[in-house]
């Protein structure tokens, strides 16, 4: 889709519009399903474009992030099984084993459903982590800005996330 | 650095989110240490499972609903300025004209109807009336019209082309009832938009983008025709192209 070439002012059009995919991407994964994820990004964008003038230099990939998550929340209050309370902090959790290369394991059975399934038996705080990371490349500064959270927080979410997944992944026999 | 210590470090060693010489140290132990050599390996291995998850792409739907949030928005935000300059000019206590600057100058009128269509695209995605007469029957769709128009619009079914047509509909644009086909391309719909048109002339396909939208128009046998979609400028060239076999 090509944009006409206005610099100066920056317009809706031009500076959010194109993160439509990535804003619709990331509710889907909050939501887990397409009518929750639309009606949510619909929310977001009249949000986005009521704000829309007190978007400075920010990164607006983010900052529509951001609203489609407050958005989520608002809807949607937390929900027993997505909520982080749920997860100990501290993780008793099983470590898997050093010697299972996850990869190999998957070879048979490596499909994109089978890591959608994964991810969507995470609860909402870790898979958003992943997705923000993963999925849209997001520094731990940004992924802090937009959960609210501090960047010790990121780092040990990411990882207690990415130990779970590689529990429902390949798991234990 | 102990392994303990190490562990809890790999995935932000991955993410390269640590200080240099933190992740030198890391880096240094993980070369010495089967165990956490092994850690980061299936680490590194979920990372590339986790990026071969489906990434959604937002629906046309999604796409037009906020497109036309957007449209009907721009008209607030001028009456927003507006009062804010009836709100300095009570304050000042000065009389003040305010003249709108932001009102474009009379556009073209071959603009004016690209906007509408762009308009009529939209709305018949966002409510339920997409379709009069729902039909991938070129034989049902055609005669469906007769007698609700003052003229018969062509109807093609383009399938073979990868256009397959789903129905029509009336529309009401530029002043005049006319007749909307419906056509789709995978998940995107197509809109083509059929009157007559009073000068003989041909028109050959005039390309516009409007709200990101892609618009083609083009006058042909006495018919003024415009295709709207939001399906990629090649696509719709496509389609276009198949239209006016």
């Amino acid at each position: 889709m090509e944009s006409p070439k206005k610099a100066m002012p920056r317009s809706f059009e031009d500076v959010v519009l194109p993160h439509l995919d990535a804003a619709f991407n990331y509710a889907r994964w909050l939501t887990k399903n397409d009518a929750d994820a639309q009606d949510v990004v619909q929310d977001a964008s009249v949000r986005a474009l009521r704000f829309f003038s007190s978007l400075r230099d920010e990164n607006a990939r983010a900052w529509l992030f951001t609203i489609v998550r407050n958005t989520w929340y608002g809807r949607f209050p937390r929900r027993t099984g997505t909520a982080v309370v749920n997860v100990p902090d501290e993780e008793a959790e099983h470590r898997p084993d050093v010697g299972l290369d996850p990869e190999a394991q998957m070879i048979q059975q490596q499909t994109v459903e089978h890591v959608r399934q994964a991810l969507d038996t995470l609860p909402a705080d870790f898979r958003e982590v992943l997705v923000l990371r993963e999925l849209e490349g997001l520094s731990y500064k940004e992924i802090a800005a937009i959960v609210e959270i501090p960047i010790g927080t990121v780092m040990s979410r990411l990882a207690r996330a990415r130990e779970r997944l590689s529990g429902v992944l390949v798991p234990a026999n | 650095m102990e392994c303990r210590e190490v562990d809890d470090l790999l995935g932000a060693y991955l993410d390269g989110e640590l200080e240099p010489a933190v992740s030198t140290s890391v880096r240094d132990h993980v070369e010495g240490c089967t165990t956490c050599r092994q850690r980061l390996a299936n680490l590194e291995s979920i990372g590339r499972m986790v990026r071969r998850a489906p990434y959604y792409q937002a629906p046309a739907e999604l796409r037009a609903k906020v497109m036309h949030a957007r449209a009907r928005s721009a008209p607030r935000h001028w009456l927003g300025w507006a009062a804010a300059a009836v709100v300095v000019a009570s304050l000042t206590g000065s009389i003040v004209f305010v003249r709108s600057s932001t009102r474009p100058h009379a556009p073209d009128p071959v603009d004016a109807v690209a906007e509408e269509v762009v308009s009529a695209h939209v709305r018949s995605l966002m409510g339920a009336h997409l379709f009069d007469v729902r039909s991938t029957d070129q034989h049902t769709v055609k005669p469906w019209f007769l007698g609700k128009l003052d003229f018969s619009p062509p109807v093609a079914d383009l399938v073979q082309a990868g256009f397959p047509l789903t129905g029509g509909r009336l529309d009401y644009l530029a002043g005049h009832p006319v007749a909307a086909l419906v056509y789709t391309r995978g998940q995107h719909t197509i809109n083509v938009f059929v009157w007559p048109e009073a000068s003989d002339a041909l028109r050959l396909s005039d390309a516009r983008a409007i709200r990101g939208f892609h618009v083609r128009h083009w006058v042909r046998g006495g018919m003024s025709y415009w295709a709207v979609s939001d399906v990629n400028d090649a696509d719709l060239d496509e389609f276009v192209h198949a239209l006016q076999q």
